[in-house]
């Protein structure tokens, strides 16, 4: 029960508090790209659960073992670049052989879905927010649903946002971004709002 | 099935990144560091000195990997040559800034080593450019980049702390808002407007520079 706890926890952390798109930005040109379709939206998503949830285990044997070694820090990126590198290789085969259809219809944007700063800064903010391996699982889960969140909440607008209502020079990435701030500006009520 | 390769070659040109395809105000494709990172002009200055160092020396090397290689080793080799680079990247930073830009930059400076010139823009533009074209493309790309990250910063600096950089100027009010992420959203959501109106005003000037000269002529 304790576990399920953190995992709940440590989710809930990442989807609303510490939000990968509304609170730091991280991946905001891959949720642009995926709020086109629905079908992406989802696919990016799960993909980002997947590697996050199953990137975490290996970094929290990362942080735990190398906690003390000198130059783990400046050689973060590369450890976990690594990790990601096995599990999005590893992945493929798997998926490669044994559904081949699932392949045919992610193979056009896994790339993209693995290597993005929505992942990478999931890995990172566990080294800073996770506490225990279920907290650092927990936080990968949350990562990927809070990108569903954000994802979900621009798709809906996607329309919208590109209609001809909006004048042409803003049309698009402009009011996308200025959408995405004003709704970040809400989140900001769960945390209390604090500059200074 | 067509591939990269068989693509016609096109020509560089530096204004491409630097203004029509800027990776942050027009296309978007690396956003995040600029929206939450560039806080003030220090942190922008870290960004941008980390970005360069990575992108630029990642870029030459990628291109030197053979294209019989599957994309999806091509993309790994991609992600961990920039990866490597971090490291004298941010000890340069370190050495021009000091350790507390380096700090307060956080996760937005290792995040650049997964930025989408080095991952995509090696596979659909610079591999089919000469290789001293393809570096005077790139240094377009990364000039873009560095000029939205240092305008980004600049605003937020002036108009959060009164003050770019070093310079205190004296604005007798201020924007506490705008350091926050959603502060940051706004900022280059309205700096890509402003971008692509400015663009579109140009183009449409010489289209009708280029119609009158035309019309002229006949």
């Amino acid at each position: 029960m304790d576990i399920f706890a953190s995992v709940l926890n440590a989710a809930l952390l990442a989807v609303l508090l510490q939000n990968s798109i509304f609170e730091r930005a991280l991946g905001s040109n891959i949720l642009i790209y995926a709020s086109r379709k629905k079908s992406y939206v989802i696919g990016f998503s799960l993909v980002i659960i997947y590697v996050t949830a199953l990137s975490s285990v290996f970094v929290w044997f990362l942080d735990t073992t190398l906690a003390d070694f000198e130059y783990f820090g400046i050689l973060m990126p590369l450890l976990y670049i690594l990790v990601i590198s096995v599990i999005y290789i590893l992945s493929l085969i798997i998926i490669w052989r044994f559904m081949p259809k699932l392949f045919g219809k992610i193979k056009s944007y896994v790339h993209l879905s693995v290597f993005n700063c929505s992942v990478l800064g999931a890995l990172f903010l566990n080294t800073q927010f996770g506490e225990g391996l279920a907290g650092y699982i927990g936080f990968g889960i949350g990562t990927g649903l809070g990108f569903f969140l954000a994802g979900y909440l621009l798709y809906i607008a996607h329309t919208k946002l590109n209609s001809d209502l909006v004048p042409a020079a803003f049309r698009g990435l402009p009011v996308t971004l200025v959408y995405v701030g004003i709704i970040s500006l809400a989140l900001y009520a769960f945390v209390g709002y604090a500059t200074r | 099935m067509k591939t990269i390769s068989d693509k016609p070659k096109i020509k560089a040109r530096p204004s491409d990144g630097f203004v029509r395809q800027n990776i942050v105000l027009m296309s978007g494709l690396l956003t995040g560091p600029v929206i939450a990172g560039a806080k003030d002009f220090e942190s922008a200055a870290a960004i941008s000195i980390v970005f360069v160092i990575i992108t630029f020396f990642s870029v030459a090397f990628c291109r030197l990997v053979p294209r019989k290689l599957v994309y999806t080793l091509r993309i790994i080799l991609y992600a961990i040559v920039a990866s490597a680079l971090y490291i004298p990247a941010v000890l340069a930073c370190e050495y021009l800034m000091g350790e507390e830009a380096v700090l307060r930059a956080g996760i937005y400076l290792p995040v650049l080593v997964v930025n989408h010139v080095i991952l995509s823009k090696t596979e659909t533009r610079f591999f089919q450019l000469s290789y001293g074209q393809m570096l005077i493309d790139t240094a377009g790309y990364i000039g873009g980049f560095v000029c939205a990250c240092f305008a980004t910063g600049i605003i937020r600096d002036l108009l959060v702390n009164a003050r770019i950089g070093m310079i205190e100027i004296e604005t007798g009010f201020d924007v506490p808002a705008l350091e926050t992420t959603f502060g940051g959203f706004i900022v280059v959501g309205v700096l890509a407007g402003l971008c692509r109106a400015l663009y579109n005003r140009s183009q449409n000037q010489r289209n009708q520079n280029r119609l009158n000269q035309k019309k002229e002529q006949e």
